[in-house]
């Protein structure tokens, strides 16, 4: 397999640049709010507000999983067209995926509760536990806990963790799905690399991907869902507060995982025939 | 080895190989062949399953470089540059046409199966692909079952049209060579013998290297025929000759008249 060629560098150089100036200006958003406003006063507004919060969460939600599936397809197309099957980078990060994908979406949702939340100490700087609806998945923090930025850096570190494997793994797949016969047959129309990934093994895999990228989000989402649910029942001060966020991301989950099921069953893996 | 009483030396060849070696990891597929290809003949080329037929020809337009793991070693020369070294490997493919045993359709309409090789290599002009999409298509003899839907999905047309359509998009960059890999394996009788009068009119036009299965495929169209057996070529002469009585090996005689293979 050959390098890429300065073109190929240069327009995956600027998807990496575009990505990581998206990140940055959700960075400099939450930094511009850290220590803005009373934590305590923001969450008396919630409770008798909840639904703008409400929306703000999952606006959230989205934003961080759009970057993670970006991010994940990203990686997937470098490492599966790109980098050859021996190089170390690839191996190392192939061997991380399949460990990290492999793991239970609530083992993540625990971790997040048992472990990270109490050591950035948290919970201390709200004094007592957090406020109705907080002891969920990270993903939720930053607007229930708006100035903090530790919480902001958890939820983006459990969805490294949880959405970028998984979209990883199922792009990679995807990609692998494409017969071989039609990547040789258009290279052997004189076709350049580029050529082959826009016009054939793009068109061809994108619903796999997709369905791969809405499986991960699902598992997500799910799992802030059962962090909501057991809190609701456990802790919340007015009963029923938090059922319409419960209902929100329970039914976004199972959106998503009936969505990709449908793309992968209308999109069946292209059968190879080889000789 | 009677690899030489050939009676079109005097033309130069327009593929040289030469010493050829190629291994999949330890395991050999061709071991040190060399022959040479003379402008505007039909070489057939026949052996048993496992024989290195399909290496060769991946060879040649430099696909094998896909597979992982193998190892090249001698020198393939195309109108005298080795294709190893060659600098556009991309100018080199469209040198060549490449007709798969199975038809391969690109996920595209018919038309654009066509028009996909002179679109890379940067035909725009409607008008021009136009005319390359039914010039391609008549060469094929597929034009007239197509003509009225050539939007349609390539993959939708049956067997024999789909591997129809592989040939006109294998002729759509106007190659030298035309390069078949047991075309008829998919393929009913009657459209491979349409196919072989398409391949008789393409012989004034372009040289043909015919990959066969049917061995009397080959005595029908090729000028010349080799013989090739487990990564050697036992024998390369004229058609004649390897289907006479007395053809240079044994191995040649047995396997041209069933005995085995
Ligand atoms: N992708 C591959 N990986 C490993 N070995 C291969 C591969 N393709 C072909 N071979 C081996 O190379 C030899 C020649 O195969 P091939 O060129 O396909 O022969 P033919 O086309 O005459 O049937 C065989 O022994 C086959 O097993
Ligand atoms: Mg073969």
């Amino acid at each position: 397999m050959s390098r890429p060629n300065p073109k190929q560098k240069f327009a995956l150089q600027s998807i990496a640049l575009l990505t990581l100036g998206v990140v940055s200006v959700l960075v400099w958003n939450v930094l511009k709010k850290t220590y803005l406003s009373d934590v305590q006063v923001l969450s008396v507004a919630r409770v008798s507000d909840p639904l703008p919060n409400l929306f703000g969460d999952i606006y959230f939600f989205l934003s961080i999983s759009f970057l993670g599936v970006l991010l994940g397809i990203t990686c997937a197309f470098y490492l599966e067209e790109w980098l050859p099957e021996t190089n170390w980078v690839r191996c190392l990060i192939e061997g991380q995926v399949s460990i990290l994908s492999g793991v239970p979406s609530l083992l993540y949702g625990l971790l997040v509760v048992t472990v990270f939340l109490p050591y950035s100490g948290a919970f201390q700087r709200t004094q007592g536990f957090p406020p109705a609806g907080d002891l969920n998945t990270a993903s939720l923090q930053v607007s229930s806990f708006q100035g903090d930025t530790t919480l902001f850096y958890i939820a983006v570190l459990t969805f490294v963790l949880l959405v970028v494997p998984r979209v990883i793994k199922a792009t990679q797949e995807a990609l692998r799905s494409v017969p071989i016969p039609i990547r040789e047959s258009a290279y052997a129309l004189g076709a350049n690399r580029w050529q082959v990934l826009t016009k054939h093994v793009v068109p061809l895999s994108l619903p796999r991907v997709v369905a791969g990228a809405c499986r991960a989000m699902s598992c997500a989402l799910a799992v802030s869902a059962l962090f909501i649910g057991i809190y609701i029942s456990g802790y919340t001060i007015q009963p029923g507060q938090m059922s319409g966020r419960f209902a929100l991301f329970l039914g976004a989950a199972l959106l998503l995982s009936i969505f990709s099921s449908f793309l992968s069953q209308r999109y069946p893996l292209a059968s190879t025939r080889h000789i | 080895m009677n690899t030489n009483s050939d009676r079109r030396s005097h033309t130069a060849p327009i593929i040289e190989i030469n010493d050829l070696t190629v291994r999949y990891g330890d395991k050999p597929a061709l071991n040190g062949i060399s022959f040479d290809v003379y402008k505007n003949e039909i070489l057939g080329i026949i052996g048993p399953a496992q024989s290195g037929k399909t290496t060769l020809l991946k060879v040649i337009n430099r696909t094998l470089e896909f597979t992982a793991g193998t190892t090249v070693e001698g020198s393939v020369k195309l109108d005298g540059v080795d294709v190893n070294t060659v600098g556009d490997v991309y100018g080199l493919r469209r040198k060549i046409g490449m007709v798969l045993p199975l038809p391969v359709g690109l996920p595209l309409s018919i038309y654009d199966n066509v028009a996909f090789a002179p679109r890379t290599a940067g035909v725009r002009a409607k008008s021009e692909l136009d005319e390359i999409v039914e010039r391609c298509l008549q060469q094929a003899a597929l034009w007239d079952e197509v003509k009225d839907r050539l939007n349609t999905l390539g993959t939708k047309l049956s067997g024999g049209q789909q591997q129809r359509l592989t040939i006109a998009r294998a002729l759509s960059h106007q190659p030298e060579i035309l390069c078949l890999d047991e075309f008829s394996i998919a393929v009913d009788p009657i459209t491979t013998m349409r196919i072989e009068d398409v391949l008789k009119e393409l012989r004034a036009e372009m040289t043909i290297l015919l990959v066969t299965n049917l061995v009397q495929q080959a005595k029908r169209l090729a000028n010349r025929t080799a013989f090739m057996l487990n990564g050697d070529l036992v024998e390369i002469d004229t058609t004649d000759v390897i289907f006479s009585d007395s053809p240079g090996s044994q191995a040649t005689y047995d396997y041209v008249n069933g005995t085995f293979g």
